[in-house]
């Protein structure tokens, strides 16, 4: 007998009409709920699929991109990296610890059903303002306990992030949670249930009514209301995650597991229908079998529940006890609930009754919906506002750029994070602009998150092409060439013309750099309704990206810190008055407008490929790209990194800008410091000349002082130990601690 | 009646229990029970709840008094996430 | 020689352990899982760090009563090398093979980072390759680190020599800011009486490759070595 609850159906009347004509019939309550989950915009991507569609997603090392769990690049001799993004917004706005941790939870489970070890994770996280927000202080210190608790025990090290502040996130905070796995390609499994015959398996945590309605309450937009929600709340375990990553590679590695997939979103749901889909034959689910952990459950509260940790497995017919024989060494519960059918349908039975039978293409493909768009009145006024008035005193605003909290040190979080474990990471938290694991075939992985909301509000085409920029230029930084990249867009409500522009805009963005640079996308995730009705205001367009690169030798790696006293100090590129949703507008003048720095694809690709072939000739020190505060901050983390100090001739710095402020704070793109031994000066002025880029000395490395000089006068002097002192304090003084 | 100080009020003993809300799951004490108690001999016990205990002392008129002022702290404090957690509240006379 | 690395469940650092005795060392090492019952072909035993049971109920005390115990205690009775690293140490403690007790961090959170300690008794079956006093450069990576004794058996540790490691600064000094947990006396690893059994909270097995040490050293081969050494003479 199926029940109906009452069902908060998501389906808007015109999917309803769709769902009857294609059925020929009325659905029943459990298919009615079924189809509600799987064609929710987090599970279907109904909105976006036609924008994504934009991204390139091929290239000869990807092995896998969109559409799997995760991508797959293939890093050579053998091995493949696995690659996703993932993220639990709306569940941590209301419960930040748990919320977190089990979006750790479930980005590491995608990398596990592709049968790779995770080895690595990166966290992107955006708050409100913490110096002034008791409720942003406490979602800040639970997310990070959150991701730190959960990471920490399953044994997989955070070697990476980054935190961004803006108001627009005070009752939307962002939580990305980026995650790289490590395996061979002949144990690469897949999300499919290809052989007719074959067992499902249904592993790991027991069903009970965790989350329901967890997709569509990501779907929807929070109101106050959200926090009586209690079903969508869930609690992590990390203890079981890591008896099911154990359990599960070690399955993997019998050879007869011939699909796999996590549960997440749209439960049970979503993840047969997936298989079913992918493998292109149905499946037959007996709803009795399911290990129920609550009591009087209906048919339609089990398939479409939450609970955390459940994998499913479909097992080579006959090999189902050699997989079970693992499972309980681990001490894992474990219930066939299934066959995988030589016929094109979902089909749920109770003992000999079919209670649901859809067909496989039916529930996977949501019509999809065509928004329309429209270009937000604010931008042009923005763009058009007189800039704020020039500074005298540079030395005090730099001073106080370094204590805004974007730019502030870091090391609070990533303290809490193990990023150790794995004994892989080479270049660690807070190092550089990226960050570096040794694999098992003597490369080495750099990985990178980053993004710009402040910028992609005011433009989001080159806000978002430049996160990737930003990224790219990290990773080359450290001695890496790209290879591939995921993207994890985040913005309000769809149904909002002038949002979805911003979408729109965002993806062509990124799409076109992905192209001209020839960085494949190869997995990631749209998130829409990060919204407040209280308020009606969306968070700012935040499309988060992570690129990884590869280091083929480890003499090839660098990192920011200046080495050696009487280094010269060399600047790549040229920096333009480019000074919209800059951290220097926004913290020091509280100003929103101006233009935000384009990325030209062919004066940054050429920067790039230039610097990586300067570092892999030997002629670098260190390396920092321009981003965020511009050159001044880039210089001043260098030296405060290296305990060093400089003396920089501005007037060498090769400029379209009239203003000091703005040569100093600029954020244009396809800009680098370098810091090299003087022998090397030559070469390098030769090397960049041949490749047409920009180059120019702009200053020395010396003891303790930061001496930025303009026409002879020194309009910048600080002593490194100072400044280190006044950025490591910012962000512990916040949260009311010593450093 | 707790014990009465120079100010005309009294001391009470409070205890807040902030546990997980019944409906929520506890792995910590579903392991605690299976992999320690369970799997050593103590098949007794079926069942095992972990909570997180505040020992308060509490100035004020009355118990009631003293209650309505623990309640109001909790909310307002976020002593405990109504969302993942419920908060027991006791009030004692006995110092 | 053959050296046992123990895995509980939860267990993390077994294989980092494993890849260091194994490939660095090349020394005859295996894999043992908590419900083995049998440790009589090993000559030395490693609980390697991690989050046995998940940390659940205290660091360690879940662990501490794992059928692979039982041959553990048997070994260091026997005067066998046993290592107990981070969580290792923490299930030592719970099970009786090393005194005291290792409490939540005095910041109460959880701390990842590299420090330096010196080596105060290095008599011990893990130490004994090293000079009095010299400085190791390893990491922590903890929640529960801080070693606590009550004071007449504080009297008892220092009597019989049973501080291996102290946290020190750049300088060699001791110093309550380089403390990373609030540990008494600064205390970062403790052997037995016999000096076989040794328990510290640091990683020797993160810091056993100069590429991943901030410094690029490999001072977590001592702990290694020393082992080996000892075992060779035994």
């Amino acid at each position: 007998m199926i029940t109906n609850p009452d069902q908060q159906l998501g389906l808007t009347k015109k999917e309803k009409t769709t769902l009857r004509k294609r059925l020929d019939r009325e659905p029943n309550a459990l298919e009615w709920a079924m189809v509600d989950a799987q064609w929710s915009e987090h599970c279907s991507y109904k909105s976006s699929k036609p924008v994504l569609s934009q991204l390139p997603t091929k290239a000869k090392h990807v092995l896998l991109g969109p559409g799997y769990d995760a991508g797959v690049v293939d890093v050579g001799d053998g091995y493949i990296v696995t690659f996703h993004i993932e993220s639990h917004n709306h569940p941590s706005a209301i419960d930040p610890y748990g919320g977190s941790a089990t979006g750790i939870g479930g980005v590491v489970r995608d990398i596990l059903s592709l049968g790779t070890r995770p080895i690595a994770l990166l966290d992107s996280l955006h708050f409100g303002d913490i110096k002034t927000s008791s409720n942003s202080r406490w979602l800040f210190k639970n997310v990070v306990k959150g991701i730190a608790d959960y990471g920490n025990c399953i044994g997989v090290p955070t070697v990476g992030g980054e935190v961004g502040f803006d108001k627009c996130f005070e009752k939307n905070i962002l939580v990305d949670v980026v995650c790289v796995g490590l395996g061979k390609k002949e144990d690469l499994v897949l999300g499919e249930a290809k052989y007719s015959g074959d067992t499902v398996i249904l592993m790991g945590g027991s069903t009970g009514r965790d989350g329901i309605h967890g997709v569509t309450f990501a779907s929807k937009v929070l109101s106050d209301e959200s926090e009586s929600e209690r079903s969508a709340v869930q609690i992590p375990n990390p203890f079981l995650k890591k008896l099911i990553i154990e359990a599960t590679l070690e399955a993997v590695n019998t050879g007869y597991v011939r699909g796999l997939k996590d549960l997440g979103g749209g439960g049970l749901t979503c993840g047969i229908s997936e298989i079913a889909e992918k493998g292109k034959n149905g499946i037959d689910i007996e709803i009795s079998k399911i290990p129920l952990r609550e009591d009087n459950m209906t048919p339609i509260e089990t398939l479409i529940s939450e609970s955390q940790e459940r994998m499913l497995f479909v097992i080579k017919q006959g090999h189902e006890k050699d997989i079970q024989k693992i499972f309980d060494k681990y001490e894992l519960s474990y219930a066939k609930i299934g066959i995988v059918k030589n016929n094109d349908k979902v089909t749920i039975k109770d003992g000999k009754i079919i209670i649901a039978s859809l067909p496989v293409e039916t529930i996977v493909n949501a019509p999809i919906i065509n928004r329309s768009v429209k270009i937000p009145n604010y931008l042009n006024k923005l763009r058009k506002l007189e800039p704020p008035n020039e500074p005298t005193d540079f030395t005090k605003i730099l001073s106080k750029l370094l204590s805004s909290l974007t730019l502030a040190s870091k090391r609070w979080v990533y303290k809490q994070y193990d990023h150790e474990v794995g004994i892989k990471t080479v270049v660690k938290p807070g190092q550089s602009g990226a960050a570096v694991l040794k694999l098992d075939n003597g490369k080495f992985l750099a990985i990178k998150v980053d993004g710009n909301p402040k910028h992609c509000y005011l433009d989001p085409y080159n806000g978002a092409a430049g996160g990737l920029a930003e990224a790219s230029r990290n990773i080359i930084s450290v001695g890496g060439q790209p290879l591939a990249m995921v993207d994890h867009c985040q913005f309000g409500d769809p149904n909002n013309s002038e949002v979805f522009w911003t979408f729109s805009e965002a993806v062509h963005g990124m799409a076109d750099y992905c192209k001209a640079l020839n960085l494949p996308c190869v997995g990631g995730k749209v998130s829409f309704y990060n919204e407040d009705t209280g308020t009606n205001t969306a968070i700012k367009p935040s499309p988060i990206v992570s690129v990884i690169g590869l280091i083929d030798k480890l003499s090839h790696i660098r990192t920011m810190e200046l080495k050696e006293h009487g280094d010269i100090i060399i600047e790549l590129g040229i920096t333009k008055p480019e000074m919209g949703g800059s951290e220097y507008y926004e913290y020091i003048h509280n100003f929103t407008g101006g233009s935000v720095p384009k990325v030209n694809f062919i004066t940054e690709s050429k920067m790039q490929i230039l610097t990586l072939e300067l570092i892999k000739k030997g002629l670098v020190n260190s390396v920092n790209d321009c981003s965020k505060g511009g050159l001044a901050i880039a210089l001043v983390e260098m030296s405060i990194l290296g305990e060093k100090g400089i003396n920089i001739d501005l007037n060498n710095v090769i400029s379209e800008c009239h203003r000091i402020d703005d040569v100093l704070f600029s954020e244009s793109h396809s800009r680098m410091i370098i810091s090299t031994n003087k022998n090397h000066v030559n070469k390098i002025l030769d090397l960049a000349r041949n490749y047409d880029v920009p180059c120019s000395i702009i200053g020395t490395v010396k003891n303790k002082d930061i001496s930025i000089n303009m026409n002879k006068k020194e309009i910048i002097s600080l002593t490194s130990s100072d400044i280190s002192k006044v950025w490591s304090d910012v962000i512990p003084k916040c949260m009311g601690e010593v450093n | 009646m707790g014990k009465k100080l120079l100010t005309g009020l009294n001391q009470y003993t409070v205890n807040i229990i902030i546990e997980n809300k019944p409906l929520i799951r506890d792995p910590e004490g579903e392991t605690i029970l299976r992999d320690l108690i369970i799997k050593n001999g103590v098949t007794e016990v079926t069942k095992v709840k972990t909570a997180k205990l505040l020992k308060l002392e509490v100035n004020a008129k009355d118990k009631e008094n003293a209650k309505k002022i623990m309640e109001d702290m909790c909310n307002d404090l976020r002593i405990f996430n109504p969302v993942v957690s419920i908060c027991k509240i006791t009030v004692s006379s006995d110092s | 020689m053959k050296i046992a690395v123990a895995v509980f469940p939860g267990s993390n650092c077994e294989r980092d352990t494993f890849n260091v005795l194994k490939h660095n060392l090349r020394i005859d090492t295996d894999l043992i899982w908590h419900k083995e019952s049998n440790l009589n072909n090993y000559d030395a035993v490693i609980l390697p760090g991690g989050f046995t049971y998940g940390d659940y109920l205290r660091g360690g005390v879940i662990a501490a009563f794992s059928p692979i115990m039982k041959q553990v205690k048997k070994m260091a009775e026997k005067g066998k090398p046993v290592l107990g690293i981070c969580n290792g140490f923490q299930t030592l403690v719970e099970a009786g093979l090393l005194p005291g007790a290792l409490m939540s961090n005095i910041s109460l959170k959880f701390i990842c980072k590299w420090t330096k300690l010196r080596v105060e008794n290095n008599r011990t079956a893990f130490t004994n390759i090293c000079m009095k006093n010299s400085i190791l450069n390893m990491p922590v990576a903890h929640q529960q680190g801080r070693f606590f004794i009550k004071n007449e058996n504080l009297k008892h540790l220092i009597d019989h020599n049973q501080i291996v490691l102290t946290y020190v600064n750049n300088k060699g000094e001791t110093s309550n800011d380089i403390n990373p947990n609030g540990s008494i006396m600064n205390i970062a690893g403790i052997s037995n009486e016999e000096g076989n059994v040794m328990g510290l909270m640091p990683h020797p097995e993160r810091a056993s490759e100069p590429a991943l040490s901030p410094l690029r050293s490999a001072d977590g081969l001592f702990i290694f070595k020393s082992m080996l050494n000892y075992l060779k003479k035994a």
